[in-house]
């Protein structure tokens, strides 16, 4: 608003100056109230990448993040009015305290007290991937509400009802206006834009792990131990800074496949019984295990690949070497993993009072 | 004298002609044109308006290749990336626009709404047009654009696949006697539904040896005569799409067969036949 001004009249006029320096000192506390901590100059808002996190994969400047988007996107993420009978909230099964996954249920349960399929994925660092569901059927953050809103073991409802829903409330339009000054009706594309600002700023990127690769901190002699040991035995799919290759691989919890996974929308063979390779970040929290959360501790996940892995046409190459059914651990390697593992915990991630 | 002032008429006229054709924005500046999407039934050879029945009606109008009754209770399908060519270099590129706030340039025809069938193109460049290119679907930028409003809306067009994200192409609705019903997913009819028949064409991406088919179809058809456009004029290409070639032609669709189409592979056959059901029909200037 300033720069309209010509700054030959403004600047002898000192009432204007004054004016001016008021409106400027109000201005910065605007920002500073935006802002969670001036020293670092952080914004909360803002999407941030750790330099050593892959790209931002969801085009960002089709749906530029502001305070009001993200705090809507919260509030409906919190909302059980997205669900068909009001019972059933996005956070029902992603659940914050633990990665936003869902801790209770195996598998999660829906409305009506029915039993999902599958197990709640941890909701973090959506920014920097582009395919999601266990099977990948979905390509773009934008859609993936649409799917769990419309699924009827999840929250049963049509995204037409929902939106009617919103349009009826008293809370709604007015926050919708706030974070998309354009709009005079909610429509559903302006819903999920919503949605997506908030789980775009959910990343996890301050674990014990992030404080050593950023030279914060040491890991301690067992937990670097740990660290080597998964570096050669588990790194070739859960690799990279976010712990997975982002692949589709079948790891050898079956032979028979009653889920068939990736096949299931790929419709070939090829990927019969395969999943999405999941992130471990904070993996000490997002208990139990598996696309069908069958495994409820770390020390049963690390068994299976020592011991339980049960070969098929599409089982994961990295997991029959030398034609040797798993990886071999020793009981030290394990708990040593395990104390890595931890690690990976991000516990400023879960305890955010923004998210 | 007389010889001077013909001679003087003469180049006025001459020089009012040219300034005409010169600088007269009715000729040189960019004009509009229709494109419409009759959504025919071609019977005997004879061209048929089509005709929607209300859900369930047993009145059964319209035959597929294979000489099974059916009856149609709703036809939509998105039309995109409309592009016109002239003789002489013309060129138009509709642009395509996909955001939250609205989408230009793809275009839902519903047959419920026979104002959809017409599009309306602003800003041609002036000039003679004989020939369109078009696709039938949203290809892969439309649907990694994100949510989008307007006719990619999914909540108000009904055109989204949630589990395999992306829009469907053509989406047919309709009962068949032959037809033994058990269809999911459908809007006008259900698993009650004694006779449905649901199809649902759509897939934007190709992976080869998997089931991620790209079924949306680029067509280009050649004008018999050439649409002018200028300002002023506003000249309607006039094109047909015989819904009953979606079931004949290079595949047979058999009703008793799968009748209840959701994924890109199951659409595949009838998104073949989609090249032949549409035809470019005539201008008018």
């Amino acid at each position: 608003m300033f720069n309209r001004e010509e700054p030959s009249r403004l600047l002898p006029n000192f009432r204007f100056m004054r004016v001016l320096i008021l409106s400027a000192a109000v201005g910065i506390l605007l920002v500073a109230c935006q802002r969670d901590d001036i020293s670092t100059g952080k914004d909360t808002y803002a999407l941030n990448r750790p330099d050593y996190f892959p790209e931002i994969a969801y085009p960002v400047a089709t749906n530029p993040i502001t305070r009001a988007g993200f705090e809507l996107g919260k509030k409906l993420f919190n909302d059980p009015r997205l669900s068909l009978d009001n019972s059933i909230a996005c956070s029902n099964c992603h659940v914050k305290a633990v990665a936003f996954t869902d801790p209770q249920h195996n598998p999660s349960v829906g409305i009506f007290e029915q039993s999902g399929s599958r197990n709640a994925p941890m909701i973090a660092n959506m920014a920097f991937q582009s395919e999601f569901l266990w099977n990948g059927g979905v390509s773009h953050l934008d859609f993936v509400p649409v799917f769990a809103i419309e699924n009827e073991k999840e929250m049963g409802e049509t995204l037409a009802d929902v939106i009617r829903k919103l349009n009826r409330t008293d809370d709604y339009p007015p926050l919708f206006k706030k974070a998309f000054p354009k709009i005079d009706t909610i429509t559903s594309p302006y819903m999920l834009k919503a949605l997506s600002q908030y789980m775009l700023l959910l990343v996890s990127d301050n674990s014990k792990y992030d404080q050593s690769v950023r030279g914060e901190l040491q890991l301690t002699a067992e937990e670097a131990a740990g660290l080597d040991i998964f570096n050669r035995k588990c790194a070739n799919c859960h690799s990279g800074a976010l712990f997975t290759n982002h692949d589709f691989l079948n790891n050898g919890l079956d032979s028979v496949f009653e889920d068939e996974g990736r096949a299931l929308i790929s419709e070939t063979d090829d990927d019969l019984g395969k999943f999405k390779v999941p992130s471990l970040r904070n993996v000490t929290l997002t208990a139990p295990y598996m696309h069908d959360g069958r495994f409820k501790t770390l020390q049963q996940v690390l068994d299976h690949y020592r011991s339980g892995v049960k070969d098929a046409p599409t089982l994961a190459p990295e997991l029959k070497k030398d034609g040797q059914l798993g990886i071999a651990l020793t009981d030290d390697e394990v708990e040593k993993l395990i104390l890595f593992l931890e690690t990976l915990t991000d516990y400023d991630f879960v305890s955010n009072p923004v998210f | 004298m007389k010889k001077v002032l013909f001679a003087l008429i003469a180049f006025s006229i001459a020089f009012s002609i040219s300034s005409c054709k010169k600088d007269d924005p009715a000729e040189t500046g960019p004009g509009a044109i229709d494109i419409e999407f009759d959504n025919i039934a071609v019977v005997n050879g004879i061209q048929r308006q089509l005709s929607l029945v209300t859900p369930g009606s047993t009145d059964y109008t319209y035959q597929n290749g294979m000489g099974q009754d059916f009856n149609i209770n709703l036809l939509r399908y998105y039309i995109s990336g409309i592009k016109l060519e002239g003789p002489n270099g013309e060129l138009f590129e509709d642009h395509v626009h996909v955001d939250v706030s609205g989408t230009e340039g793809i275009y839902l025809v519903d047959e419920s709404d026979l104002s959809t069938g017409v599009i309306n193109l602003e800003n041609v460049p002036a000039g003679q047009y004989n020939k369109i290119t078009f696709t039938v679907g949203v290809d892969e930028d439309g649907v990694q654009e994100g949510a989008a409003g307007g006719v990619l809306d999914p909540a108000t067009c009904h055109m989204f696949w949630n589990w395999n994200s992306g829009y469907i192409a053509v989406k047919f609705e309709g009962q068949s006697p032959v037809s033994n019903g058990g269809t999911s997913g459908g809007e006008t009819v259900d698993g009650t539904s004694p006779n449905g028949i649901v199809y649902h064409v759509g897939g934007w991406r190709d992976m080869p040896g998997t089931a991620f088919v790209k079924n949306n179809k680029t067509l280009t058809f050649d004008f018999d005569t050439n649409a002018r456009v200028q300002k002023g004029l506003q000249p309607r290409v006039h094109m047909v799409f015989d819904v009953l070639s979606l079931f004949k032609g290079q595949n047979m669709i058999d009703f008793t067969g799968n009748h209840n189409v959701h994924k890109p592979t199951d659409g595949q056959p009838v998104a073949e036949n989609i090249p032949a059901a549409f035809a470019f029909d005539h201008v008018h200037q």
